[in-house]
């Protein structure tokens, strides 16, 4: 299904604004953040370690660990109904069955002393009227579905008893259990060898259109997003600074950080270079963030309205870009 | 050394500085740890006046009668021979402090060096002596320890402070051991053989100054165990030997209260229960301030 | 079962290392026994022939050897008042097992039990007022925690309700006063280190990977809180209690029953100690070792029960 052709976002996230407080003051973690998800669709959030993205991931289904951190800014609807305005017991019932997240660390990500069958039927029996038997025989089949060998009987392992794949593997099934509309997944193969993360992948995306579902990946792994993802976002230092349709971001990027990262990705087939293109400087300290543009400090085009003014998103030639003088542009 | 190890080790020297820095800042923060400090300190000043002279000079004169009750010559009263129970106190707290300080101090140095060799060398015969012994002497309970020990040295007044720090130097022990098997792998310690430091050097110059946050918070619980230790120790008579301590003052207030008179007992066990308290106090604002997952 | 042989085996180093250093403190550096037992004005031959029979004559190693062979054979010979060591043993440890049971099972628990609560609502006020209540019981001495309850609850300045001290026990109304304030005393000062030791148990699990995911799959906060997270950490709970079982049995009985004048194995050691009666200590300390081995073997075993990772190999 073609992201237009619905009638409205399943998620639309307005100024999305999280903060932490630390011991060196308040820092903010995300920033005045807006997006939109439509139903079944793949979007990438893309960014460093430390831009914002997993808190981003974490704030959809409310659970940043408060304190220190706090929302404090924006709205997250999910068709239409704004997640922030829920009490707590409403959000929890919500969790699992319309909005689910899987995490990175698939060795702790379960716990190690519950069977993965009594931790599926947990959750299965916490969303739906379920008997013990019924809710068991729709674990095996969901550990059928994400190709588990010997379902039935692999109920009965501890998770130290599967391999690292298999564990992810399990938590999909769990996130496919009460089939939420959006699974937020952050860096679910990061973890996990590169044969494994293909086929993680490739049953990621089978069973999210049997099921229907939309899917934010959170990834530092642009491999990754260009394989998997419809649209990406990348962030930069708790903002969105570029969005757009994968493909044309990846072959015509309009901010300097996009393309800086897109050339940091060695490439087995590229003529020999003498050294792979890395983005100069550092990432600045989110306790104290530059006033004008943040990728400034970095940027290899800067000029000096970039270190007075903030640029915000705008849309050229097909991307949302924010910065004042994005590339390739006729301006 | 070359310039580049120098440049290396000066930036590492002004990283632990920082580090430190964050850790006081943190501290002082901490109002209930700054509150334990300052008690801890008023102690430490009672303590200074008795090893100087100042006061608590006459805690073994008979300078009153049997039970006198609270007047401005004797502050707390007196004993049941007369003896004035506030100087009595006040020299007690010079006591606590040299056995806490004692027992602290070597405990901490003990526990430092032997686990840092246990961790340095973690699978060798080392380790597995160091542990074994480590075992063996956390299987015997404590007083029996003690009584043991005391019973060996054959009534040296310093009996019970060498059996404390045999028992107390374990803990420490274990915890570095563990941070030790975790530093040795660090690139920074290869690197230190790289440039072919010795191996005594590694440990001693390189290694232990980085399990200084578990020392110092160690030290802390140590000294707060042995004043509560020896309290008990010298009311089962196994204790102090000479001079005084609240523990002595207790065992002597026992006889007292079954008469009805609480003077010596209250003192003792308030002053007492002040500084073991301010100095929780000040040992978990410690802990807090350098949870190296916090300063992180 | 051949498991828990194996793990005795692996003790037998352990029991060693305690009785060598027990050896070493109480027999061989311990102060000569000689004049004690010849009395006024000895002959040089008498002197000879006390040695002998004592062993002092004999190596380091001889000596320990002969020390080892009595603790296997369980003959710890005649305590210096003359009673049999065995049945001095069988008198005094069911006492002091029933002393100190009930405040030591009533440490545990109610610390478990704060613990939870404060965890639970971690931050909260129940949470500070908990801990504040903690430690201000680990700051006070276990001895003036004795002495203030005695006076509470048994002098007539107080409450005057409990035997002030001793040990007369014929029917339960006389055991439940007379280990009333032992009781109450002991799981005092328990419950300040316990209910720490616990909420920190608790909270660090309350940090795991799986209960985010737990969480994320809208599972009730009581429900992640009572059985997920509970059920890891009763790992660490088992080892605490465990570990805690030889010092309480005989180090924390020694100062309630020499204090409180009660006839257990505590103030038969205490006694012991004074007296340098070293049949008694000798007993004490082997049989302390032996308890430690019995507790860590115990301790593994339940683990195993608790925790799937770990495995009888």
């Amino acid at each position: 299904m073609n992201a237009a052709d619905a009638p409205a976002p399943l998620l639309r996230v307005k100024d999305l604004t999280v903060e932490f407080r630390t011991m060196d003051g308040i820092v903010r973690a995300v920033d005045a953040v807006s997006f939109d998800i439509w139903p079944n669709e793949t979007v990438g959030l893309v960014g460093e370690s430390g831009c914002g993205k997993t808190v981003t991931g974490l704030s959809l289904l409310r659970l940043i660990p408060s304190p220190p951190g706090q929302i404090i800014n924006g709205s997250i609807e999910l068709e239409g109904l704004d997640l922030l305005s829920l009490d707590a017991g409403d959000m929890e019932k919500r969790r699992g069955s319309e909005i689910a997240m899987i995490f990175q660390e698939p060795m702790t990500s379960l716990n190690p002393v519950f069977t993965i069958g009594s931790q599926i039927t947990e959750v299965l029996r916490r969303h739906r009227q379920l008997s013990q038997r019924q809710a068991r025989e729709l674990a095996a089949s969901l550990l059928a579905k994400v190709s588990i060998p010997d379902a039935g009987r692999r109920l009965d392992d501890y998770p130290h008893q599967l391999s690292g794949g298999m564990r992810q593997r399990v938590m999909i099934a769990m996130a496919l259990s009460c089939n939420p509309k959006l699974l937020v997944a952050d860096e679910p193969t990061t973890a996990l060898d590169v044969t494994t993360q293909a086929q993680v992948l490739d049953q990621m995306r089978e069973l999210q259109n049997e099921f229907r579902m939309a899917v934010l990946l959170v990834t530092h792994d642009l491999g990754v997003v260009a394989e998997t993802c419809q649209r990406a976002l990348v962030m930069y230092c708790g903002s969105i600074v570029e969005a757009g349709k994968t493909e044309q971001l990846f072959s015509s990027p309009r901010h300097p950080y996009t393309a800086g990262l897109l050339a940091s990705i060695p490439r087995i087939r590229a003529e020999r270079i003498a050294e792979l293109p890395v983005i100069p400087g550092r990432v600045p300290d989110p306790g104290n963030l530059p006033a004008g543009c943040r990728f400034a400090g970095r940027c290899s085009h800067v000029q000096s309205r970039c270190h007075q003014e903030r640029p915000t998103l705008r849309s050229v030639n097909g991307n949302a870009v924010a910065c004042h003088y994005p590339l390739g542009a006729d301006i | 050394m070359n310039e580049f190890s120098s440049v290396a080790g000066a930036r590492a020297v002004n990283r632990r500085n920082s580090i430190w820095r964050k850790v006081l800042r943190k501290f002082l923060a901490d109002r209930t740890g700054v509150a334990g400090l300052a008690a801890v300190l008023v102690y430490f000043v009672a303590a200074l006046g008795v090893w100087c002279g100042w006061w608590g000079t006459d805690w073994a004169d008979l300078g009153g009668s049997k039970w006198e009750a609270v007047s401005a010559a004797h502050w707390f009263g007196t004993n049941i021979i007369g003896q004035d129970i506030f100087s009595r106190a006040i020299y007690a707290t010079s006591t606590a402090f040299e056995v806490g300080v004692v027992v602290a101090v070597l405990a901490t140095i003990i526990g430092g060096v032997l686990g840092a060799f246990a961790g340095f060398f973690a699978g060798s015969w080392i380790d597995e002596l160091l542990l074994w012994a480590m075992n063996v002497l956390d299987a015997i309970p404590f007083y029996l320890f003690v009584a043991a020990v005391a019973y060996s040295l054959a009534g040296s007044p310093y009996a019970m402070h060498v059996a404390m720090i045999t028992s107390f130097w374990i803990g420490t022990g274990r915890l570095v051991r563990g941070e030790v098997i975790k530093l040795r792998n660090m690139e920074y310690i290869e690197a230190a053989y790289a440039i072919g430091l010795s191996r005594f050097m590694i440990i001693f110059r390189h290694i232990l100054p980085n399990t200084s946050h578990i020392l110092l918070v160690q030290a802390s619980i140590a000294f707060v165990s042995a004043i509560k230790a020896e309290v008990i120790l010298s009311f089962l008579g196994i204790g102090i030997r000479d001079g005084m301590s609240w523990g002595l003052m207790i065992e002597e207030s026992t006889k007292e209260v079954l008469a009805g008179f609480y003077n010596n007992f209250i003192a003792a066990s308030l002053l007492m229960f002040g500084l073991v308290m301010a100095f929780n106090a000040l040992s978990d604002a410690l802990q807090d301030a350098m949870d190296p997952r916090k300063v992180a | 079962m051949q498991y828990v042989l194996r793990k005795m085996l692996t003790g037998i180093p352990l029991i060693l290392g305690v009785t060598l250093v027990s050896f070493a403190l109480m027999v061989y550096f311990g102060p000569d026994m000689t004049y004690q037992l010849l009395g006024k004005n000895p002959t040089a031959e008498q002197i000879i022939e006390v040695r002998h029979q004592l062993g002092y004559d004999q190596s380091f190693i001889q000596r320990y050897l002969a020390y080892l062979t009595e603790l296997i054979r369980l003959d710890f010979g005649n305590s210096s008042s003359g009673e049999p060591v065995r049945s001095l043993l069988a008198k005094t440890i069911p006492v002091s097992l029933i002393l100190i049971l009930p405040g030591f099972l009533l440490g545990h628990i109610l610390g478990v039990l704060l613990a939870l609560a404060a965890a639970f609502w971690r931050g909260r006020w129940a949470d500070k007022l908990i801990m504040a209540i903690a430690v201000i019981g680990m700051s006070v001495s276990f001895l003036i925690v004795i002495i203030a309850f005695q006076i509470l609850l048994c002098s007539s300045d107080g409450l005057n309700l409990f035997p002030v001290r001793g040990w007369n026990v014929q029917s339960l109304p006389d055991y439940l006063s007379y280990i009333a304030v032992p009781t109450l005393a002991t799981t005092f000062v328990a419950l300040g280190y316990e209910t720490r030791f616990y909420r920190s148990v608790f909270v660090e699990e309350m940090t795991r990977d799986y209960v985010r995911t737990a969480r994320a799959f809208g599972l009730s906060s009581r429900r992640i809180f009572f059985r997920s997270i509970f059920k890891n950490c009763l790992i660490p709970i088992i080892t605490r209690v465990m570990f805690s079982i030889p010092q309480v049995a005989i180090g924390g009985s020694l100062l309630i029953e020499s204090y409180f004048g009660i006839p257990g194995i505590g103030k038969a050691t205490y006694e012991a100690i004074i007296t340098g009666d070293q049949p008694v200590l000798k007993a004490v300390v082997s049989l302390t070792a032996i308890l430690f081995v019995f507790v860590m073997t115990l301790n593994d075993i339940l683990y195993r029960a608790v925790d799937p990772r770990v495995s009888l190999k």
